[in-house]
């Protein structure tokens, strides 16, 4: 009766159902909501889950310190390493994308029947609707506010740009909220008078880089000669600013956004050199996804999920070779994703996240003041489809966008708890779905996980990362990338 | 699965299935095929009519499947599912 009682007692450290597992390779991982995890050889894993481990075994201590063993919880540290890792449920949206234009002198792969021609002027974005815009963002409980300019190319939009840009400082100024800027552009238009300004007004500044010289003009076909040589040479400009700095204002280091496209995928090498031959030292390898118009070129620009895990795979390799013999360069996903992982930080990655995004961590307003959960909804829409569409800054209050039906069900659809296979999957902790995303392909805004490229992606690169921390010199590397 | 001239037919049992994970797969296939359901005892069935009506019929499967374990969990998780939506949409609106 004794040892019955015991073993009763036994049962009762039991990490379920506290814990999520994945089987990878001859080990366990577990994870757990705080986002800790730990791995178990499988003689392990039957002993915990048997609830017959013992109590001097040193992985029992591992075990319970990380909040997997039922009767030994500390609630109060756990709880601040939830919050901590969630801490964006506290805040409204942060992310405020305008959009200046949709003309655009190049004729890039993936966007070619987004982008306006240069003729099509009724597609800026008026002042009136800019400040509107402005004026909206600022209604966002969120202290810290980023307005992030884009296209088409938003300097064809200069004037109300650089409105904009001062209308927002001020705001600021009165409301006492912390103020990011940035832009994304080609630089196709850039002139030494247009970065001064924006150097002056901390505005960060972002471009497309897709490889090398062949690589780039392939996918971003410019109309007026090479979009590769605009881009280096302001590139080059903005490092040489930032590395100069001035007293009197920050000057931030210029980034890169990489589009992987067919062509892209047999070059990881040399993509991912000439970022380091740029002195930019983070890279973002996303797929393209089969969203708006990039859906309608998929044939020709396309791939299917393993091809990229491939190229994804063999890029971080890559890069971490290149951190061992001292060059710095990090990838980006990895890094937001490490950042939850080791640090139980909040990277402020919005397509990862629980719920995601949508509305209530971004909001994209359109050049007519329409307002969609995100630039990939305003694609849909763009489409012709407005599901993804919340309001209008001349109708609509910033109560009554964050109301919205769309809002709401954006925010259940990627609420990972009401998921099936996300609720139970090791990597919720640190995931996010795309109601987007699932829309577009797989017909709803829930999806279907277990035929979900994204998902299928995700796995990838969490199982991937998951392993390479096991390995302590790897380890050592990838944490130094989120040490900050 | 009983094959008919371009439709396929499915049977499926109605103690595991219940109607609403049926008709939100139906909905969820709108565009993608003509679905025809006829509930009778113990058993839905359904006529998948699509171009590659094999194939479709079984992404319904799946599709049906995906949503019944929707709705079971969201009666076993609904509380903590709840409490996320509702902090996420009040802290948006500006209502802690
Ligand atoms: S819907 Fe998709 S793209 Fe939009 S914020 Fe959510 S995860 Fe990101
Ligand atoms: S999307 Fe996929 S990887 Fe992410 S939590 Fe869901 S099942 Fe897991």
């Amino acid at each position: 009766m004794a040892q019955k009682q015991a073993a009763k007692n036994n049962k009762s450290q039991l990490l379920l159902p506290q814990a999520l597992w994945q089987k990878i390779g001859a080990n366990y991982l577990l994870t757990n909501d705080s986002g800790h995890y730990a791995w178990l050889k499988e003689k392990d894993f039957a002993l915990v889950t048997a609830g017959k481990m013992a109590e001097k075994d040193p992985l029992f201590a591992e075990l319970a310190a990380k909040g997997f063993i039922r009767n030994r919880l500390d609630f109060n540290d756990l709880a601040a390493k939830w919050k901590k890792k969630n801490a964006y449920l506290y805040y409204g949206p942060g992310l405020h994308i305008l959009v200046m234009t949709l003309r655009c002198g190049n004729k890039c792969l993936y966007c070619q029947s987004a982008a306006a021609g240069l003729g099509a002027k009724h597609t800026d974005m008026p002042l009136a609707v800019a400040r509107k815009s402005v004026d909206l963002a600022f209604n966002s409980p969120n202290p810290g506010i980023t307005i992030e300019f884009q296209g088409g190319e938003p300097l064809l939009n200069w004037e109300v740009l650089k409105n904009t840009v001062l209308y927002a400082r001020k705001k600021a100024r009165i409301a006492g909220k912390d103020l990011k800027l940035a832009l994304v552009s080609n630089f196709s238009l850039m002139t030494v008078e247009k970065a001064e300004f924006l150097l002056k007004q901390e505005v960060s500044i972002c471009t497309s880089l897709d490889g090398p010289k062949a690589l780039h003009d392939k996918n971003r076909v410019s109309s007026s000669g090479s979009s590769y040589d605009d881009t280096i040479k302001w590139i080059k400009f903005f490092q040489a600013r930032h590395d100069k700095q001035v007293p009197e204002y920050r000057v931030f280091k210029p980034s890169a956004l990489l589009t992987v496209s067919r062509y892209s995928l047999s070059g990881h090498k040399e993509i991912i050199d000439e970022y380091v031959g740029m002195g930019l030292e983070d890279i973002f390898i996303r797929p393209l996804a089969p969203i708006g118009y990039a859906w309608r070129l998929w044939d020709k620009i396309g791939y299917d999920a393993k091809d990229f895990s491939i190229f994804y795979l063999k890029s971080l390799d890559y890069i971490l070779k290149l951190n061992q013999r001292g060059v710095v360069i990090r990838e980006k996903m990895a890094s937001m994703m490490l950042d939850k992982i080791v640090n139980f930080r909040d990277p402020g990655y919005l397509d990862a996240r629980c719920p995601c995004g949508a509305a209530i961590g971004q909001l994209a307003y359109n050049y007519n003041g329409d307002i969609y959960t995100c630039d990939e909804g305003r694609m849909v829409g763009w489409e012709g489809n407005d599901l993804f569409r919340i309001g209008n800054v001349f109708t609509d209050s910033y109560k009554k966008v964050m109301n919205s039906a769309t809002t709401k069900v954006c925010v259940v659809s990627s609420n990972l708890e009401a998921q099936p296979v996300c609720a139970r999957c090791a990597y919720k902790p640190y995931c996010g779905v795309c109601p987007v995303y699932n829309y577009e392909t797989q017909g709803s805004l829930w999806g279907n996980m277990p035929a979900n490229d994204r998902c299928g992606l995700f796995k990838g690169i969490f199982k991937a990362l998951f392993m390479l921390l096991k390995n302590p010199e790897k380890a050592a590397i990838l944490k130094k990338w989120v040490a900050k | 699965m009983k094959t008919n001239k371009g439709a396929k037919e499915i049977f499926l049992d109605a103690g595991i299935y219940s109607g609403e994970a049926v008709k939100l797969a139906a909905f969820v296939f709108s565009d993608k095929a003509d679905i025809r359901i006829v509930p009778g005892k113990n058993v839905f069935k359904i006529s998948v009519r699509a171009e590659n009506a094999e194939r479709a019929a079984g992404e319904f499967l799946n599709e049906v499947l995906n949503q019944q374990c929707r709705i079971d969990l969201a009666k076993k998780n609904s509380k903590i599912a709840g409490i996320i939506v509702t902090k996420a949409l009040l802290s948006a609106a500006g209502e802690k």
